[in-house]
């Protein structure tokens, strides 16, 4: 038999054997019985007869007096994907459930997942389910993690049955983590996500239990206990609780940096996932994270993104100390990432400012090249957040001047030049050596520089008057970027028109920057918190973008749940331009929280020929602030159709009280998304095609606003303000981009006048005869470009633009594109919920009433109407 | 898990075990393991390979590599990984308990052992076990080591026991173990962690400590363990064995210790960042004249309670164009490796509480300095970055701590009791 299974491993065919092997199943020999099944799992999946001649000796098996022989038989014909032989299983099965020895129990929990994994109805029919509910009262504890195990695995796969604990269970698995080994444990915890605390005191009780758990070996126990912990902090009420339990978190996390780098790795994204929504947590750590000078670069960067979240104003000045070293070591991405750092701290912490500006200025001085260019492009932000302060260091700045060769570093010095025209004696003639090189530059510099130039001419109108008319002909004549072309005709058209309005738009003042690290947006967080410790938590997607079927998770709705809410957008700091004479091609540009890179940003433009726009004032009094942003989690993607079913496993014996439907797709939903819809508005030159639909759309601008994005207004028709445009685009780091007062567009125009040959048109009437002063009126009557959607400043709180969408005849993106692989793939996968849930509805009106029930509460749990009969308590 | 594949280092698969379909089966070992193999041989060592590697077709694999083999697990769903990393780990070490040294050899000659074992630890995609006592109960251990080990521990393990599934309340130990001589050792290791700054300022500095036992007691004993300051230590992880209640209440730990050695705690230090609190104290400075840099590294021993500072080593890693170098010390040996980057180490056999001046001296020279003279140094010349320091302390604890009392209660002889204490350096390093 040894050989047999020897050659079998080696690849060679033994399935001839076949017989002579089965026949040694009648060998009472315990170790020959675990070879013939071996052997019987390689070969009779994939040929039916073996499986059949072997069902009679299984039959034998299942009655052993050994229950080692019973438990290996069920074993092993859950591996067997074979009619004969599961028709054979089911009956055994049933017995095994109930068998005296937990041993056998536990191996038949598994079994049930297996028989589950080839047919789901059978399990179904025959009750299999059932079963395992009651092995989790079981008193062995291995039996029980197996049954709760196989239990997640089947409400995981299975598109209509999701898995509900009660308290009551909760507190029995709670109970039998005690005698579990380190893997039931898991499971256990794992089961422990299912449970919807109905109030406080519940999730309370629950982390007071688990928290003791987190000081296990192995490190899969340890992040699976931060997991439910911080799934079950977000129904705690008081916050003066979570404290001494953020506390408790810390020490266990700064363990497992002791490990091996990978799980170092694995533990600081998820710290820092944890940081973003409970900052105090790992207070006082912040030692731990100091890099090792042998630490793997991707410990070392994960390290340095903890680090500065962990930055206050008390220890600013030992980072700053430890940043610098960093400064000095040898990995080039590295010591940008440090360097970067060290202007992120400067922004973050003001106090802290003037120490962090000579740090860089003495890196500065280092000269080696790529450190000059990252200390050159945190400057910039640092000019940026405390304007007028650090002037005197741009001489030394410029010393560098000749070795910038990066596009992202050209920028900013152009950008500091033209900031700081009117203080620097010869800023005409070092914009006037970057404007030699124009044509060469990338996009970003010519961006830069173009704006720069106009700024300079506006301050020292002698000084620029000799580039401005070159830099205009050639942003307008010779580069192949649409973004530069349509800057340079609106500059020239403001300057041609009205100095004054473009002194306005250009010189406007600048939001100010905030120097957050990497954040998320508030859904993608909470739901990459529920997953705290797996590949999404670490690779920052959601995981139905990458695996098939995944299923989403969401905050179970409940009394006691307090969710992280999002800042509104900062509508009242933004100045408003009141030479702007109100006018429907109301630019409402989506506010970047700047800084906030992970973002969807959505642009949205309102427009008065939007077909829905009556509906939109049937609600438009509801402004962003009042509409759920977290109505995209509620939806879960699978969950939508309309035939799904929820099975309430727990609730069918356990007095729970399944009108506490923990799903909601509701009309409120739908409510959400048409607020926003009113207050952001699109206006999109393909918007016809999309508005027809309205599901997309409607669902997009609903994520607009659920990110944090949109302006939230008083209504549909915001007056335009060119200003909030201008600081908008000022936040991501470019200049201004003014629209200008016209009269109001037709859908007709938006869809005629942007075909290539009426741009085509609008370059011939710009490009004659150019008189800067002049105030010769270019006869139009329509708007210049409407402007183009905006993008967020890059990742690192760097203000660099990365994917600049527009709203241009040259073939365009419909909605703003995202900025990075993630976060793209999370708009999709939202979208197509959005699809899903609002397809579902006629009329966004019948959803009113609704909400006025449910605004009490954070969340519409409203899972009434519309829909109806897409989701049961069973 | 999906599957789970053995491959030898050149990723070749010796053995696989499945717990999915047959297409994933297909999938993992016509596709994914031929793809990681490639994606292996694309790394320049095996160590740079990430831990988990998205495969074709939506599966992450996640491997870990141990001495020549490298145990891979596929998945193809949320599975979170570090619990995959935390059994490939687990796997090993059971099949090292069975078949001895880990190779392509004695992998191919135990097929059968591992499979059973395999099967053990894993059905249908989730972990069920890996502590090898439990095992031990499910999977005959191979003749050989069969043998010794029933000479050693003196457990029977006949093919026909029965399966021990947690049925006791001590799955972890067997009852009715006799040992003719009655004794317990508890082991006190602790390693320091820390990061100096070139004036010897400390910058980070903490304590690691495990505490390893061996039994050989007789019958059911309970053990009660006090430590004297078990509220230094913040974040202690126990063997289950280990009653937390009593942990909780009174801060004393009781057992009942599994047969044999076992890891009874690890616990984690927070120590003062005071330079005076260090065994040892390391200063290094770096500089340069002309064309000559020097490095100097200065050790002087701290308190450690009289006790001497042994096999204490000082690895220098130089830049990568450094040349013509020349060591100087007084005390000790030193060496100077020619690898890349070129490396000097130091070692000093033992230092003495009251030794001072000692002193390590390295001059060298750097390639195409001369060409760039006076400019900027480039980028990849940064000098000497980091030194790191070894030594080991025998009798003394950095953190502390020493063990009060152990006391032995339900059975009725007199084991012998002996405990040690070590203290090395773990990560020690020294900037400059």
């Amino acid at each position: 038999m040894k050989k047999v299974v020897a050659n079998m491993t080696m690849g060679n065919d033994m399935s001839p054997l076949y017989r002579e092997v089965i026949a040694c199943m009648g060998v009472p020999d315990l170790e020959v019985k675990k070879m013939v099944y071996l052997f019987l799992i390689n070969y009779a999946r994939a040929r039916a007869e073996i499986a059949s001649h072997a069902a009679a000796g299984f039959e034998d098996d299942v009655n052993d007096a050994n229950p080692l022989i019973r438990a290996m038989a069920i074993r092993t014909m859950g591996y067997i994907y074979v009619e004969r032989v599961v028709e054979g299983l089911i009956d055994p099965l049933r017995h095994c459930l109930r068998d005296r020895d937990p041993y056998v129990r536990k191996t038949a929990a598994m079994a049930v997942l297996k028989l589950y994994m080839f047919d789901r109805s059978l399990v179904e029919e025959e009750r299999f389910l059932d079963m395992l509910k009651d092995l989790l009262a079981d008193s062995n504890p291995s039996v029980v993690a197996n049954a709760v195990a196989a239990l997640t695995e089947v409400s995981e796969r299975s598109p209509h049955i999701k898995l509900k604990l009660n308290m009551k269970i909760a507190g029995k698995l709670v109970t039998a983590l005690n005698e579990c080994n380190e893997w039931g444990q898991i499971y256990i915890i794992e089961a422990l996500m299912y449970v919807t605390p109905q109030n406080s005191d519940d999730a309370e009780t629950l982390i007071e239990r688990i928290l003791p758990r987190l000081q296990h070996g192995n490190s899969g126990v340890v992040l699976a206990c931060v997991k439910i912990i911080a799934y079950m902090m977000n129904y705690v009420a008081q916050a003066d609780v979570l404290e001494p339990i953020l506390r408790k978190l810390s020490p266990p996390l700064v363990t497992l940096l002791n490990s091996g780098p990978e799980v170092q790795f694995i533990t600081l994204r998820n710290i820092q996932l944890l940081l973003q929504r409970w900052p105090t947590v790992l207070q006082n750590q912040l030692r731990a994270f100091f890099c090792k000078y042998d630490d793997p670069i991707y410990v070392k960067l994960a390290k340095l993104e903890v680090i500065l979240a962990l930055t206050t104003e008390e220890n600013a000045r030992v980072v700053l100390a430890e940043l610098t070293e960093y400064a000095a070591e040898i990995d080039v991405d590295f010591v940008r990432k440090a360097v970067r750092s060290i202007g992120r701290i400067a922004i973050k912490i003001e106090l802290a400012a003037d120490r962090c500006v000579r740090a860089l200025l003495d890196l500065i001085q280092t000269k080696v090249n790529y450190v000059v260019q990252e200390a050159i492009v945190v400057l910039r932000d640092i000019f940026r957040k405390y304007p007028n302060r650090y002037e005197s260091t741009i001489g030394a700045l410029c010393d560098n001047l000749d070795t910038l060769d990066e596009p992202e570093a050209r920028a900013a010095m152009i950008w500091i030049i033209g900031q700081y025209a009117d203080r620097i004696d010869n800023s005409d003639r070092v914009l006037g050596r970057f404007l030699e090189t124009f044509l060469d530059d990338p996009a970003e510099v010519q961006l830069a520089l173009l704006t720069a130039i106009v700024k300079l001419f506006i301050k020292r109108p002698t000084a620029g008057q000799d580039l401005v008319p070159k830099v205009l002909k050639w942003a307008t004549e010779s580069v192949d970027s649409p973004d530069i072309r349509d800057r340079g005709f609106i500059y020239w058209r403001l300057l041609s028109t009205d100095p004054e309005m473009a002194r306005t738009v250009v010189l406007s003042e600048k939001p100010e920057i905030t120097a957050e690290g990497e954040r998320l947006d508030a859904p993608l967080l909470e739901e990459l918190l529920l997953q705290i410790g797996t590949l999404s938590s670490i690779h920052r997607k959601l995981p139905s973008t990458f695996i098939p079927f995944a299923k989403k998770r969401v905050l179970g709705a409940s009394p006691a749940l307090t969710r992280l809410t999002i800042a509104p957008p900062p509508v009242s700091r933004l100045p408003r331009c009141s030479t702007v004479p109100p006018g429907p091609p109301a630019a409402t540009p989506g506010s970047a929280p700047p800084a906030a890179d992970a973002q969807p940003p959505a642009t949205a433009r309102s427009s008065s020929a939007h077909p829905s726009s009556t509906m939109l004032d049937a609600i438009g009094g509801a402004g962003a602030g009042q509409s759920n942003p977290y109505i995209s989690d509620v939806t879960p993607g699978p969950m939508a159709n309309n035939d799904a079913v929820l099975i309430d496993l727990m609730s069918m014996d356990y007095d729970e009280d399944p009108s506490q439907g923990d799903m909601a797709i509701g009309s409120g939903g739908m409510y959400g998304f048409n607020a926003n819809f009113g207050t952001s508005g699109m206006n999109l030159a393909g918007f016809d095609v999309l508005s027809a639909g309205s599901g997309t759309s409607a669902g997009r601008s609903g994520h607009a606003a659920s990110s944090g994005w949109a302006i939230g207004g008083g209504g549909g028709g915001a007056a335009p303000d060119s200003q909030t445009l201008n600081n908008a685009f000022d936040a991501a780091g470019l200049d201004a981009l003014g629209s200008i007062p016209t009269s109001p567009p037709s859908a007709s125009w938006l869809a005629g006048s942007r075909s290539p040959a009426a741009a085509a048109d609008l370059v011939r009437q710009f490009t004659p005869p150019y008189e800067p002063m002049a105030s010769r009126s270019a006869p139009l009557s329509a708007p210049a470009a409407p402007g183009r959607s905006m993008t967020a400043p890059a990742a690192n709180g760097g203000a660099q633009p990365m994917a600049a969408t527009s709203a241009s005849p040259f073939g365009m993106p419909l909605f703003p594109q995202t900025l990075s692989p993630e976060s793209s793939a999370f708009g999709a996968a939202h979208s197509a919920d959005y699809l899903h849930s609002s397809s579902a509805f006629t009329t966004p009106t019948s959803a009113h009433p609704l909400l006025g029930s449910a605004s009490g509460s954070e969340f519409v749990s409203a899972p009434t109407t519309a829909s109806s009969g897409s989701l049961l308590g069973l | 898990m999906d599957s789970l594949f053995i491959l030898n280092a050149s990723g070749a698969a010796l053995l696989e075990k499945h717990w999915c379909d047959d297409r994933a089966i297909r999938r993992a070992s016509l596709v994914v393991v031929p793809a990681f193999a490639r994606y292996l041989a694309s790394v320049e060592a095996a160590a740079d390979a990430e831990p988990m590697w998205s495969g074709p077709q939506g599966t992450v694999c996640i491997h870990i590599q141990r001495q020549e083999l490298i145990y891979l697990g596929i998945v193809s769903r949320e599975v979170p990984p570090l619990e995959v990393l935390e059994l490939l780990e687990g796997v090993v070490q059971a099949l090292g308990e069975y078949v001895g040294r880990l190779s392509e050899l004695t992998i191919k000659e135990n097929f059968v052992t591992v499979y059973q074992l395999l099967s053990e630890m894993v059905d249908s995609g989730a972990m069920v076990t890996t502590d090898t006592a439990v095992l031990r109960g499910l999977v005959p251990v191979p003749n050989l080591v069969n043998r010794v080990l029933e000479n050693v521990s003196g457990i029977g393990i006949g093919p026909e026991r029965r399966p021990n599934v947690n049925t006791s309340a001590t799955p972890w130990r067997a009852q009715g173990i006799r040992h003719s001589t009655n004794e317990f050792y508890v082991d006190i290791a602790e390693r320091i962690d820390a990061i100096i700054a070139a004036s010897g300022a400390v910058v980070a500095y903490d304590v690691n400590g495990e505490i390893s036992c061996k039994s050989r007691l007789t019958g059911m004993p309970e053990l009660v363990l006090t430590l004297n300051r078990p509220e230094i230590m913040d974040d202690v992880v126990f063997h289950p064995c280990v009653r937390r209640r009593a942990w909780d209440a009174e801060r004393t730990i009781g057992f009942v210790p599994p047969d044999g050695p076992f890891k009874l705690a690890s616990f984690h230090v927070a120590m003062e960042t005071s330079p005076r609190s260090l065994p040892l104290h390391v200063r290094a400075q770096a500089s340069r004249s002309g064309g000559t840099h020097t490095v100097e590294i200065a050790v002087d021993p701290g308190q450690c309670h009289g006790r001497p500072i042994e096999k204490l080593g000082v690895r220098v890693p130089l830049p990568l164009q450094a040349y013509n170098i020349g060591v100087q010390c007084k005390t000790g040996a030193h060496k100077v490796t020619n690898a890349r980057p070129p490396q000097v180490e130091w070692t000093v056999k033992s230092v003495r509480p009251g030794d001072r001046g000692l002193r390590l001296s390295i001059q060298y020279h750097m390639h195409g300095e001369a060409a760039a003279a006076g400019g900027a140094p480039p980028a990849e010349q940064q000098g000497v970055a980091a030194a790191f320091v070894d030594f080991e302390i025998a009798g003394y604890s950095a953190a502390s701590i020493k063990v009060d009392a152990l006391r032995l209660l339900r059975e009725s002889y007199k084991p012998f009791k002996g405990v040690r204490y070590v203290t090395k350096a773990g990560s020690f390093q020294v900037r400059f």
